[in-house]
Formats: structure tokens, sequence, C-alpha cells
């Protein structure tokens, strides 16, 4: 691997990328967007829907299972109960950031590059295929990561501001830090690989992301699942799910891989 | 000294046979034109010889490297321009350059990007956008790119296709200026005029190689030579006394023109000339039929084609 040339194809995919207003603005405004709107929905609740909130039986099953997780927080009153369960949760929320910048990266360079017939020339230089390729693949997971990690910090500024006081501490628990820190990158490698590997198939960008977001849809319906408080994940059950996700990372990485050598991109790519 | 070489070189997609047994010599500084019809298999040797796929089976070895495992290294040597020019459309012409350009080891970047932008004609537009260019543009700045780390041996898809005639002469006089600094170059072409004009031998090839030499023995090889004699007028005793001659193989009268094909073409045609004039023939004009590269491959391709008819049925 030489680092000159992975530098060169970075900066190439990102001056390309980012002179596409669309992209542009997914990647920079849409996550924003996200973060700003999962707090202010939760702020909306705790303030006008409270008290009806904590009458319901879902809140009592839920906040069960949150203070088996979270024994600290039992003294708290009913309200600020509500507000740690929903803000708590908030990171899993960050989770849509990675897979969507990450899959727009991967569409958008890949097609591109076939739509433009660029790769054959490309191919025709002394860059190898895997400095090609991790050059791609780091292209579209630096900014997903840097802009999750960013909205990752806006967030918890949000929720200082917009909480009760001591929220904090309930909220940056062992669980946030394994999600933010190991699952988050191992979505984004994820996504950036099945976004690329299904763009070497496809030749529409939408049709690419939409067909990756299917396949990502599970990791979207742990979201899901956990927000309504159906399942509330401990630090360890979290843990286990990033290892998984890195092991599915390696397997669909030697896919990536072998997919990506000059004479299945001259000859199968289509 | 051999630059380009192939052994056998085949190449099989499935079961269509794009290339079969494919062995030549491309001397160092030669311009080999490739020529062939849609789909003979021109672009698939081209991508063969340049390390972008490799052989089903046979070799070839380019500049000193084997083409399908020294890869990186033969690609430091080697510049091909491709069938279609491929260019990130969003991004200026220099910056385009510039990005390729960073994949060679030893090029200083700036200077070879300016040097080949202003002798492709593309300097006052070099900020502009890729996209706004037209066909022309873009294929000089496509052969700009096979340039940039000046390789000694060039590998140019149909360098002219798509052009207009002002845009294909320009390419093709840069492609002569290319060839008289010595580069080697293996061009493939439909254009027989082209491969007239650049190269110093072609081969025909249709999956298999049909023949391959200079455009003119290939012309003697496929045809007899003919004179031509153009008369006042072709009268039947002069044919008659023509058809006599014992080195005279074939008459044919064309209105008041005799075309003759004879034995020994340089000592008999004084023969021919003054048998004519005896006979009464008035002569205006002597001449050679002049049979073009065109009428080489046409009558090549077409025997081809029959061949393997013949074999399969
Ligand atoms: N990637 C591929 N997959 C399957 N078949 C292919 C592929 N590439 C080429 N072929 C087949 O190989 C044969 C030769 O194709 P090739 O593109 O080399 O021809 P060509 O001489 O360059 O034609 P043209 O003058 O149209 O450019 C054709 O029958 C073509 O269909
Ligand atoms: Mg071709």
């Amino acid at each position: 691997m030489r680092r000159r040339y992975i530098i060169n194809i970075i900066k190439k995919e990102w001056e390309d990328t980012l002179s596409n207003l669309n992209t542009l603005l997914l990647i920079t405004l849409a996550p924003l967007l996200i973060i700003g709107q999962g707090l202010l929905v939760i702020y909306l609740v705790v303030r006008f829907a409270g008290e009806g909130v904590l009458m319901s039986p879902m809140f009592q099953t839920a906040m069960e299972k949150l203070e088996a997780i979270l024994p600290s927080i039992a003294e708290l009153p009913p309200i600020d109960k509500l507000q740690v369960l929903l803000f708590s949760q908030l990171h899993v929320y960050l989770l849509l950031i990675p897979v969507m910048i990450a899959i727009t990266f991967a569409t958008f360079s890949i097609i591109e590059e076939k739509q433009s017939r660029s790769l054959e020339p490309l191919l025709a230089t002394p860059v190898r295929t895997d400095e090609l390729f991790i050059g791609k693949a780091l292209a579209g997971s630096i900014p997903a990561l840097v802009m999750t990690w960013l909205c990752a910090g806006l967030s918890l500024i949000g929720i200082a501001c917009l909480g009760t006081a001591h929220i904090l501490g309930a909220v940056v628990t062992p669980s946030w830090f394994i999600s933010v820190f190991l699952l988050v990158p191992a979505v984004t490698v994820l996504s950036f690989l099945l976004g690329a590997i299904i763009s070497s198939r496809v030749n529409d960008p939408r049709n690419a992301q939409n067909i990756s977001l299917l396949i990502i849809l599970p990791v979207l319906a742990l979201i899901a699942v956990q927000v309504i408080g159906v399942l509330l994940l401990t630090p360890l059950l979290f843990f286990i799910i990033a290892v998984i996700v890195g092991v599915v990372d390696l397997i669909v990485l030697r896919i990536g891989v072998r997919l990506f050598q000059r004479e299945s991109i001259i000859i199968q790519w289509r | 000294m051999a630059v380009i070489e192939t052994f056998g070189l085949s190449r099989s997609f499935g079961n269509i046979v794009a290339v079969e047994d494919l062995t030549l010599e491309v001397e160092q500084g030669e311009v080999l034109g490739f020529l062939g019809p849609n789909g003979a298999g021109k672009t698939t040797t081209i991508r063969m010889l340049a390390g972008i796929i490799a052989p089903t089976s046979g070799y070839a070895v380019v500049a000193g490297f084997r083409t399908d495992h020294e890869v990186e290294r033969l690609h430091e040597v080697i510049g091909l321009l491709t069938e279609a020019p491929g260019f990130y459309n969003r991004l200026s012409a220099r910056r385009n350059l510039e990005f390729f350009a960073g994949f060679y080891p030893y090029v200083d970047t700036q200077t070879q990007v300016d040097k080949y932008l202003r002798l492709m004609g593309l300097w006052e537009r070099r900020h502009d956008k890729v996209g706004t260019f037209s066909k022309g543009m873009k294929q000089r700045l496509a052969l700009a790119r096979a340039l940039l780390h000046e390789p000694q041996v060039l590998f140019l898809d149909e360098p002219t296709a798509g052009l207009d005639p002002e845009a294909s002469r320009e390419v093709r006089e840069f492609i002569k200026d290319l060839s008289r600094q010595g580069r080697t170059i293996f061009l493939s072409t439909h254009n027989l005029a082209e491969a007239e004009f650049l190269c110093h031998r072609v081969a025909l090839f249709r999956r298999q190689m049909l023949a391959v030499d200079t455009p003119q023995n290939l012309r003697q090889r496929l045809f007899h030579r003919q004179v031509v004699v153009q008369m006042d007028s072709a009268e039947d005793s002069v044919v008659d006394a023509v058809r006599k001659l014992d080195f005279v193989q074939a008459v044919h009268r064309e209105g008041s023109r005799l075309i003759v094909e004879l034995a020994d073409f340089e000592r008999n045609r004084p023969n021919l000339v003054e048998c004519i004039v005896t006979a009464g023939g008035r002569i205006q004009e002597v001449s050679e039929t002049e049979y073009s590269l065109e009428d080489v491959y046409l009558t090549l391709v077409r025997e081809e084609t029959e061949g393997s008819n013949a074999t399969k049925s």
C-alpha cells in the first residue's frame, strides 16, 4: 500500500463528491437535521405529553428494564426518568448518519466511475486495485465518522441544554461509548462495503442506495425496536452486536476485494 | 528488438472466443496498425497487452514485462488510450490530469501536466470542467493523459473514432509526431487511410490474425499486378494480338482500356506496349491498377468469412 496513491484517491473522491450539491447537502445538512429532529421530538414529548406517557403501561415496563441496567436512576422523579429513557436512546438514532453518508459516498463514487468510464484508464496506471479500494473506502468512511462524532457531540450539548441537571451522567453510559466508538465504525464500514458491492452491479445511484438501505434495514430495525422501548440493550449486548457487525464487515470485505479486481471491474461491472 | 511479443495469446468470454492464438512481434519504434471489423477482438487484444485483463491461454511480453503478472511495472512504462476517453466530468482538465499523473512514481506532475495541456492545445481551457469539453477536446485530453509519464510504448484504441475530419487529422498528425520521436505504437482502427498514413505494418485481424505486413506488400501478395493500357479505342485486332503473346496471362477489355496480367511484370511490360503499337493501337497512357488497403482488407475479411462458413457446414 502506497500512502501517496491512497491520498491521491481520497482527495479526488472528496473534490468530486463535494462538487455535487445534492451529495454535499446530504453529507453536511442531513445529519444535523436528523440529530436536531431527534432532540426536538424528545423535548416536545417530555414537555407536552410527559404526564400522559408516564401513566402508560409501556412506559412502566420500559422503565423497569432501564432501571435494571441503570440502578442509579431509581431515585429520580418520574419525569426525569422519562427524559433519561428517551435521551439515552438518541445514540442509537445516531447510527442512521454513518449508514447514510457511507452509502451515499460508495454508490456515488462507484457509479460515477462506471458511467464516465474512467475505471479503465485508471486501471492502466500503476495504482493497485487494493489501493484504489482502500482509498475509496477511506474517502467514504472518514466523513461518515467525523460527521457522526460531531453529531454525537452536538447531541450531548443538546441534551445538556434541554434536559434536567445531571442528565448527562445518565446518558453517557458504557453503552453510549460502545455504540459511538465501536458500533458506529463497524456500521460505517458495512454500509460502505454494501454500497460499493451493490453499485458494481447496478447502474443508477438511487437504486443502489435503496438496495443498500434494504440490506442494512436490520440495523435500522434495531433502532426502531430500541426506541419504542420493546428491547433495551445492555452494554454487553451492545458490545456483542458491535462484534457481530465487525465480523460481518470482514466477510463482506472479502467479497468486496474479490469483486474489486482489474479483470472483474472491466469484464463484469456493467 | 521486439518491444511487444505475443505467444499464442487467446481470450474467451464464456464460449465466445474473442482472440485466438495471436502470435505477433512489434519492433522498437514501429507503428503497427491493428485492423479489423467491429467485434474482431481489437479492444480485447489491447486490454491483454496493457495488462488490464488476463489471457485465457498464451502470454504476452511488453517492454520486457509479462502482461499477466508484472502489471504494476508494466503500467509504469506503457500508455493506454482507451476506447472511451473516461474523465471525471465535474473536475477541471488540469485536475483530471494531475490525478492520473499522481500514480506514476517518477513523474513531475506539474511540469508534465502543463507540457501536455499546451501541446494538446488545451492550455486556455485548463480550468474548465471536462464535462463542458467537445468530443475532440476530450480525445486530445485522453492522449495527454496517456503520455504524462512519457511511455515508450503506446496502445491507442481507435484514436480518431467519432471525430470530425479536422479533429481526426490533428490527432493523426500528433500520432505521426509521436512515431517520429521513436515511440512504439500499437494502434487499432477501422480507418484504412489512417492505417496507411500512420503505420509501418498493418495486421488484419478478426479473432485470428489474417495477415500482417506493410500495406505495400499486402497489396502485392493479394493481387497480381496488372497493366492498364488506355487507348483511343480498343480494336478486336489489337486484343487478339495481345492474347497471342505467350507472357500474357489474362486480358480484360473495359471500353477503350485493356487490363492485362503479365508474367514477369517488369520485363514484359515494354514488350506488351510494343505489340500493341505494332498491331495499330494508339496508346494514350500506360499505368498499373491501384489497389487500396481497403481492397486488401475487404478481400481478406470476406475470404475469412467464407472459410469459416465452409468449415462450419
Ligand atoms: N466483457 C465482455 N464480456 C463478454 N464478451 C465480451 C466482453 N468484451 C468483449 N467481448 C466479446 O469479445 C469479442 C471482441 O470484442 P472487442 O470489444 O474486443 O472487439 P473490437 O474489435 O474492439 O470491436 P469494436 O471495433 O466494435 O470496438 C466480441 O464478440 C465481444 O462481444
Ligand atoms: Mg473496440
